[in-house]
């Protein structure tokens, strides 16, 4: 059965570099979100299994939607993929829940050795 | 900027600056030893022309200080870096990095921190679209002794356009703004928004 993903970012190119850079193998059905309350919306009106979460975003930022997700209780894996890679903010979207981070633009290889290592693909 | 741009070539503009800018804020992190609220960059294309006036409206109730530096890269891409600051936060940052609070350190240090923010910026740019630049030596001009306008008038005069990014750095104790100006030649706009169609045909 295909994965639920959400792909949230405020840019439409960034969106397609995370859609371009899943694997074939990686049975998804993917969604998309430009800030973070649109993700919000979604994350809580339906089941999603994985959040693709850009941090600088309008709205809300990556770090509003993580605060939320841990509130909320929402049960969904969250990799961060932010062009702000200062270690405190690594450090950050860690403690608040995401399982990785990882630097823009998204490297395709990189992006697949997390995956396997979840076992989602 | 939107005249110049569709919508996607403007996205993905923003999208390649976003990313240079989150290189050169974890260097200036690095630098200043603390953490620093990035936002993202307001991104206008202007006349070079305009950008004299606009510098005076916007900084001319306080001391202000300018450091320029060339920059040439593959097949004819070239142009000039402006980094603007108001002097106010200045000397508080001088003595935070321990540089002496005389106006020749303060000099040295926006020296410094311009030149991490603009090759920084820079070079994360040019990697994205496969080039390589190199760099002139920056110069440095503070109002307290120079005619600021004066120069950006002369320095502007050279190029055709500037491509304008507001960087407005929040750090945890106290605020750093500062304006990023590329000045570049008129036919630049050409090679880049083929380079952004090539981008945007890629994904």
């Amino acid at each position: 059965m295909a994965l639920p993903v959400l792909i949230c970012d405020d840019s439409l190119l960034a969106r397609k570099q995370v859609r371009k850079s899943l694997p074939e193998s990686f049975d998804a059905d993917i969604l998309t979100a430009s800030n973070g309350l649109e993700a919000l919306t979604i994350l809580r009106s339906q089941e999603i299994g994985l959040v693709f979460l850009d941090l600088t975003m309008p709205e809300l930022d990556g770090i509003g939607v993580l605060e939320a997700i841990k509130q909320d209780g929402l049960d969904c894996f969250v990799i961060v993929i932010s062009a702000d890679i200062q270690p405190e903010m690594q450090k950050r979207v860690t403690e608040l829940g995401a399982l990785a981070f990882i630097h823009k633009p998204v490297n395709p290889e990189k992006l697949i050795v997390i995956l396997k290592h979840y076992g989602l693909i | 900027m939107n005249t110049v741009f569709s919508e996607e070539q403007r996205d993905c503009l923003q999208e390649l600056i976003n990313v240079a800018m989150g290189l050169a804020s974890d260097k200036l992190a690095r630098f200043l030893n603390t953490f620093v609220h990035l936002q993202v960059p307001a991104i206008e294309l202007v006349n070079s022309t305009q950008i004299p006036a606009q510098f005076e409206a916007q900084y001319s109730s306080a001391e202000a200080a300018f450091v320029s530096q060339g920059f040439l890269g593959n097949g004819g891409v070239r142009g000039e870096a402006i980094v603007l600051y108001q002097l106010d936060n200045a000397h508080r940052i001088s003595a935070l990095l321990g540089y002496d609070t005389d106006s020749a350190s303060e000099l040295e240090m926006l020296t410094d921190i311009s030149s991490i923010l603009t090759t920084t910026f820079l070079n994360g740019l040019a990697e994205q679209i496969d080039n390589q630049l190199s760099y002139s030596a920056p110069r440095v001009l503070s109002s307290r002794q120079n005619n600021v306008t004066q120069a950006l008038i002369d320095t502007a005069c050279h190029w055709e356009l500037a491509l304008k990014v507001d960087i407005s750095y929040q750090l945890i104790d106290h605020s750093f703004n500062c304006d990023m100006l590329l000045l570049i030649p008129g036919e630049a706009v050409l090679n880049i928004q083929q380079i952004l169609d090539r981008i945007v045909e890629e994904y």
